[in-house]
């Protein structure tokens, strides 16, 4: 039986910050979820599905979130299904969604990815549950934070590519200055290199402004079989790729622990899924939880076989060959974790229909849009690619 | 707002398989695994070997480390090496390791937990400068 095709029917980004307005995870939820369903032109009655994205109980103290969000959505009776995998939480409910959608037994699935991840508890607590992200037999009993074995990644990575600190400095400029045109940002901000210099070193390489933030926030996806699309949304991206994979867990016992082999399989996947290459991707958002991890990224998902020649000529940035997190990515954009995934697709999806953010929106309509996030240090790796209605 | 939740959850992570490596570390000694068909050393020890046999042999190494990565700043010290004997990589904290020396030897676990009670604690895998010290029971 030939698989149905999957269209991104609705997609909705929340405000990703720190809130102080008293809301909580279930407003962002349904705030989220109610704007992918108006822009889907369905209706609650039409779902069948909800698969709900948020990486831990510890966040957001409810155990069995999907139920309790199914509640406030209005969607019971629907088969709901949490999905857990650290930073690619959301992208794995995505597949997950669309699996749902190519076996033919569901028309119309919801994705909502959502985690309260500045607001609910302290930067401190936060960065301690982080700490389990990792073989807590392992790497996880040196007391090692997230910072510090991105940094040794990193560093690996640096003894096989040729970048520096300068480079870190020109993806988190680039980064922060795009999220200055997208209002749901959480740090959108144009940054000098004297800046980036002067905050403070966590772990060599890594300054302050060279991570992501904690932010609170919700994205939503209504996913829909290609034949059952409403007549509205017939120019809905459709997702053509999906690849995920795993690597070794502890860092020490990769071959090469600067490489995202995790990535580059997923990558390889979600290519042969889709019958095309990485050359022929016109835009990406990729995974930045570290300046440095969008550089590996670049390397493991194939979108560069010279990188700091690439750099150097600007192909990465707004104008350039292939922009990379024109949404400012989790750097400017903000990294609510459960939401990640579920915002870059929503963004793949919303430029490749050309309904971005005015002064991020490429002029011309790209064809090909790579959505990749992973958990850990790359331990888990999900790409999707998606394609535009131009084709 | 609703008032605070507090939870004080103390967990007590049981070794499992990896027993004689976590015991290891309370007596300052690196114990490895070594694949019975290849010979790969893993340290800290990996269950199912590239070959793909489970089967393996605990072995002890000499607890000496050389430094391959290493970073410093406000999150600690810390480093990716590989220690004498040992096929894979690990990470480690560095107690008093100077950035000149690229050489480490691995330090009895600083816990009050007995030998007997091989619970996680995260004061483990810790690398010092001092070969010969106090650091081995």
């Amino acid at each position: 039986m030939a698989q149905s095709k999957v269209s991104v029917c609705g997609a909705a980004i929340t405000a990703f910050n720190r809130r102080t307005d008293g809301s909580s995870f279930r407003d962002w939820a349904s705030e989220a979820f109610d704007d992918a369903l108006l822009m889907s032109s369905l209706v609650r009655q039409d779902i069948d599905a909800l698969i709900v994205a948020t990486e831990s109980d510890f966040f957001t103290l409810q155990l069995n979130p999907a139920s309790v969000l199914a509640s406030d959505l209005g969607l019971i009776g629907v088969s709901t299904l949490r999905v857990e995998g650290g930073g690619a939480s959301g992208q794995l409910a995505v597949q997950t969604a669309s699996r749902l959608i190519q076996s033919g037994t569901h028309r119309h699935v919801a994705v909502v990815g959502v985690d309260p991840s500045a607001s609910q508890l302290s930067a401190a607590t936060v960065k301690s549950l982080y700490s389990f992200s990792f073989d807590a037999w392992t790497d996880g009993i040196t007391g090692v934070s997230a910072t510090a074995l991105y940094a040794l990644s990193f560093q690996s990575f640096m003894n096989r590519i040729a970048v520096n600190s300068d480079h870190l400095g020109q993806v988190t400029r680039q980064n922060r200055a795009n999220a200055v045109h997208n209002p749901r940002a959480h740090l959108g901000k144009i940054h000098s290199q004297q800046d980036i210099d002067e905050s403070p070193m966590l772990a060599t390489p890594y300054r302050r402004l060279h991570c992501s933030p904690l932010s609170d926030g919700a994205a939503a996806l209504i996913l829909s079989s290609a034949k059952h699309l409403p007549v509205a949304r017939k120019t809905a991206a459709t997702i053509v790729g999906m690849g995920s994979a795993s690597d070794t867990l502890h860092l020490g016992a990769r071959s090469d622990p600067g490489h995202f082999a995790a990535k580059r399989i997923a990558m390889q996947r979600a290519c042969a899924d889709a019958n095309i290459e990485p050359k022929d991707i016109d835009i990406a958002e990729v995974y930045d939880a570290y300046a440095g991890a969008q550089l590996q990224a670049i390397d493991a998902l194939g979108l560069s076989n010279d990188i700091p020649t690439d750099l150097a000529s600007l192909r990465f940035c707004k104008d350039g060959g292939c922009p990379i997190n024109l949404s400012g990515g989790l750097m400017g954009q903000g990294a609510p974790v459960g939401a990640t995934g579920v915002a870059q697709v929503a963004t793949c999806a919303l430029i490749l229909e050309g309904l971005y953010e005015a002064h991020l929106q490429p002029s011309l309509l790209p064809r090909f849009a790579l959505a990749d996030t992973h958990g850990g240090i790359c331990t888990t790796a999900a790409v999707t690619l998606l394609e535009g209605p131009v084709a | 707002m609703i008032s605070p939740y507090q939870l004080t959850l103390n967990y007590k992570l049981h070794p499992g398989w990896l027993e004689p490596y976590l015991r290891g570390l309370h007596q300052g000694i690196a114990v490895a695994r070594c694949c019975s068909a290849c010979k790969k050393v893993s340290f800290p020890p990996i269950r199912v070997c590239e070959c793909q046999h489970t089967s393996g042999e605990w072995v002890s190494l000499s607890g000496e480390a050389h430094i391959v990565n290493r970073c410093t700043g406000t999150e600690g010290d810390y480093a990716l090496v590989q220690f004498a004997g040992a096929d894979t990589k690990t990470v480690v904290r560095l107690d008093n390791i100077s950035n000149a020396d690229d050489i480490g030897y691995l330090q009895v676990t600083q816990s009050d937990q007995t030998h007997s009670d091989q619970t996680l604690d995260k004061s483990a895998l810790v690398l010092t400068s001092d070969k010969n010290g106090d650091n081995h029971e």
